[in-house]
């Protein structure tokens, strides 16, 4: 569903990502993992449009989309849960919901019933604030938030960092039963070993902007030579 | 006590209309970074609409009516043409704008000459009670001006459309990876700023004398108000507008008009310069 | 080095020109030749020292309006000398530079837009101020400024005629474009491109930024002043438009049409706009004001370096500085 294809992209005229590929499958959990500098967040937001590719292609369910703007990007079916969450803090619960449901308008969004199904404390809590939840009531809010605009695939970007290890399981095991129930594709960039294991069926190693290795979860699972070798565990 | 009623009337009307100008500018600042110096010219020709409509023999409120549209339409042409290629470059937007309210300013002297016009108040009749006497006219701005005001803190905090700004301002990435087009927001708010400009020099317009010059005199002012207030929360235009304009007005009909523009634009430069995220709080420039 | 050969090749030609173009012209092309001085002082401390002032005009005003008492003798008949008058014109624009950057550099300071407004709202303060202030002129100014009159060894010339008139004005504003090029050529010229460019670094280093701003900024004024000083003699009268924002926002014009970071082609900026303006405004009557504006939009959008630094640039290889 995901195609990158020989992908340049960087900040001013450094280059992070040099002649980028690679494939992610649809309906699948796929974890990108590697050490930090590697080129991981770069790539998130070339995805979503935030910083021009220099060269290359990404291609959504055959679509090339390297040249949309961000919005539109996120219309046919990017959901993005960016890395430190972001948040709008002055807006409530229930404000940050409908602003990705206005940006939705008129596509295959979710209902709120659905998402307070699935995160029973945004309900609780929909006129509060968002400013005054803790990182990983934030975390669960950007999740849903990017949702609710009924994503084909969610880029979510280490979300499990600064967050307290109960919650990081919680997230794991709610987003695993929701792609299985869904049929929702996820890219995840993830250090977090145990997130990882809790909810990837993939795991592709990155190291200095190229793919190095692929291997499947089971495989992960029995030998962790490969997390020794790329994230030096 | 008699005396001072129309005084506190006049000072608040003028305040209202700062308000008004300042609001336009401070939306587009707010949401683009943009420091449009042709805002001023924009309130001069929303004015000058009203000319035209009395020339056209058509009455005041056809004109009033007119102002934000014809300005508002001239704002999306502006925002089509010029400020959607600089408005990542803030400093070149005040020199491109300057540019234009060059432009616009003679365009208006080669239509309409340069000597000033004045338009007839449409309601002549005055509110009597007792000795008390105020022209029904500028109550009517007054009444106006509140009401445009309220609006429009609630288009920006109650609708959809003000969630949507708000949030294109406080994380315009964010917002466009949510599905936001933010081009699309930053042209609406754009018209909006410039229709409010132009409505303003409307209404105000049977009140003083329209000259192609009039543009600077509110131009300045509105900044330093957004400035004083604070560009952060909406209020902050009326704190800065009150303290702007309320001291300019006193000290015109207490000292002279020389002396309260002295004095206002270096009280407003200590506070910016004292207090620079404004008395209300808020971001400062970028 | 190329840069400075263009240099002195502008000059040359400049020195040729009351040959061809008469006396009038040449009374013309002094008055552009001081409008040079101004926009080059606007280049320097928007180009080079980062601050985008909205009114250079003000020390332009304050430098012509020194030189105006002084050499008429209203302070002193003692004090009329052309040079004293010079002198003081610098030194009180400088000092009000300094009192004002002080002001609004120290401590947090303020930048960007913010500087802009603030010094636009200055500019309009003084001129309001100078159109009544009754004595000095009020809104009519003061009239009858003497000619600039060098005297040495005893020995003095009045500056009446046209043409020695233009020639000293070429020498002054050649030699403060050799002494600036030269300074900002030197440790100085780094040390303020460092501010401009990475203030925090700078600061980090040891260095005091607001020191450097304050110097960019009073000698960018004591420029402006020169150029008011000697403008005042030319037409014999200084008048509030001098100091305001018309003449402010004319200087940021000419410095964005040539381009901000290059003295000379701010220079040649002021002066082909004041030639153009002359000939064009006959041409296209009112109408050349409307062109004018329409012209600077379309140079900030399309060519943000200005119209003459692209050729500029080529002829001196390069980056231009």
């Amino acid at each position: 569903m995901l195609e990158i294809e020989n992908l340049s992209a960087g900040y001013g005229e450094a280059l992070v990502l040099r002649d980028f590929s690679c494939r992610i499958d649809s309906g699948k959990v796929s974890a990108l993992m590697g050490r930090n500098g590697m080129g991981k967040t770069t790539l998130m937001k070339t995805i979503m449009g935030l910083i021009r590719a220099k060269s290359g292609r990404i291609m959504v369910d055959g679509v090339a989309i390297e040249k949309l703007t961000t919005h539109q990007i996120s219309r046919i079916g990017m959901g993005y849960v960016p890395q430190g969450r972001e948040i709008f803090a002055d807006f409530t619960v229930a404000e940050n919901l409908r602003l990705s449901l206005l940006g939705h308008e008129g596509g295959n969004v979710l209902t709120l019933e659905q998402i307070y199904d699935w995160f029973p404390i945004l309900k609780e809590r929909a006129e509060q604030r968002a400013g005054t939840f803790s990182g990983g009531q934030q975390q669960i809010l950007a999740i849903a938030r990017a949702l609710i605009g009924g994503p084909k695939m969610l880029l979510l970007d280490e979300p499990t960092e600064g967050i307290q290890p109960s919650i990081v399981h919680e997230i794991g095991v709610q987003l695993s039963h929701i792609a299985r129930e869904t049929g929702l594709s996820i890219l995840i960039v993830e250090q977090n070993v145990d997130m990882v294991r809790t909810l990837a069926d993939e795991v592709l190693f990155m190291e200095n902007g190229v793919i190095k290795e692929c291997c499947d979860i089971e495989a992960l699972r029995q030998d962790d030579s490969l997390l020794h070798r790329y994230l030096s565990v | 006590m008699s005396e001072l009623i129309p005084i506190i009337l006049d000072v608040s009307s003028y305040i209202l209309i700062l308000v008004l100008v300042a609001l336009g500018l401070m939306i587009v600042f707010g949401m683009m970074g943009v420091i449009n110096m042709a805002h001023g010219e924009l309130f001069m020709i929303g004015a000058y609409v009203t000319v035209a409509a009395q020339g056209a023999g058509l009455p005041l409120m056809a004109g009033v009516l007119l102002a934000p549209v014809v300005v508002g339409f001239l704002g999306l042409l502006i925002e089509a043409a010029l400020v959607r290629h600089i408005y990542l470059r803030p400093l070149d937007t005040i020199l491109a704008t300057w540019g234009l309210s060059i432009a616009l300013k003679q365009l208006v002297v080669l239509t309409f000459g340069p000597e000033s016009h004045s338009v007839t108040l449409p309601i002549d009749g005055s509110l009597e009670i007792g000795a008390f006497s105020y022209p029904l006219y500028r109550l009517l701005l007054m009444a106006t001006s509140i009401l445009l005001i309220g609006g429009t803190f609630w288009l920006f905090t109650r609708t959809d459309f003000g969630l949507m700004a708000r949030a294109v301002i406080a994380r315009p990435d964010t917002a466009a990876s949510l599905g936001i087009d933010t081009r699309r927001m930053y042209r609406w708010s754009f018209v909006i700023g410039t229709a409010l400009a132009g409505l303003a020099g409307a209404l105000v317009a049977p009140i003083i004398s329209v000259d192609p010059q009039m543009g600077l005199g509110y131009l300045v002012p509105g900044f330093l108000s957004i400035l004083v207030g604070g560009a952060g929360p909406l209020a902050g235009v009326l704190v800065g507008g009150a303290v702007v304009g309320g001291v300019n007005n006193l000290l015109a009909i207490w000292i002279s008009p020389v002396a309260a523009l002295i004095t206002v634009y270096i009280i407003a430069i200590l506070i910016i310069r004292l207090k620079p995220e404004g008395i209300m709080g808020g971001r400062r420039a970028k | 080095m190329r840069n400075n050969l263009i240099a002195l090749l502008v000059f040359a030609i400049l020195a040729a020109a009351p040959i061809l173009i008469g006396g009038y012209w040449t009374g013309q092309l002094t008055a552009y030749l001081v409008y040079g001085l101004l926009a080059m002082s606007l280049s320097l401390v928007w180009g080079y020292g980062g601050i985008l002032c909205f009114g250079q005009a003000m020390f332009f005003g304050i430098g012509g309006y020194i030189m105006a008492v002084l050499t008429k003798g209203m302070i002193a008949p003692e004090l009329t000398s052309s040079y004293l008058g010079l002198i003081a014109a610098m030194a009180g624009s400088a000092l009000f530079a300094l009192a004002l950057g002080y002001f609004l550099f120290a401590g947090r300071g303020i930048s960007g837009a913010y500087l802009a407004i603030i010094t636009l709202a200055m500019a309009l303060v003084l001129e309001r101020l100078m159109n009544n202030w009754y004595a000095l002129g009020g809104y009519n100014g003061l009239l009858n400024v003497p000619p600039i009159k060098l005297t040495f060894f005893g020995a003095s010339y009045e500056l009446w005629d046209r043409t020695a008139t233009f020639y000293a004005g070429r020498a002054v504003v050649a030699l403060v474009y050799f002494l600036v090029t030269w300074l900002l050529s030197s440790a100085y010229g780094l040390k303020l491109t460092a501010s401009r460019t990475h203030p925090d670094r700078l600061a980090s280093l040891g260095y005091n930024v607001l020191t450097i701003r304050l110097s960019v900024f009073a000698l960018s004024a004591a420029i402006a002043g020169l150029a008011g000083a000697i403008f005042v003699t030319l037409d014999g009268f200084a008048s509030p438009t001098l100091i305001g924002f018309t003449l402010s926002t004319d200087a940021l014009i000419w410095v964005a049409f040539g381009v901000k970071e290059m003295l000379l082609a701010a220079f040649l900026g002021a002066i082909l706009t004041r030639t153009a303006e002359s000939w064009l405004s006959e041409i296209f009557g009112e109408y050349w004001i409307l062109i004018l504006g329409i012209a600077f939009m379309i140079s900030v959008v399309l060519l943000p370096k200005g119209l003459l630094a692209t050729p500029l640039e080529k002829l001196t290889g390069g980056k231009g500085r």
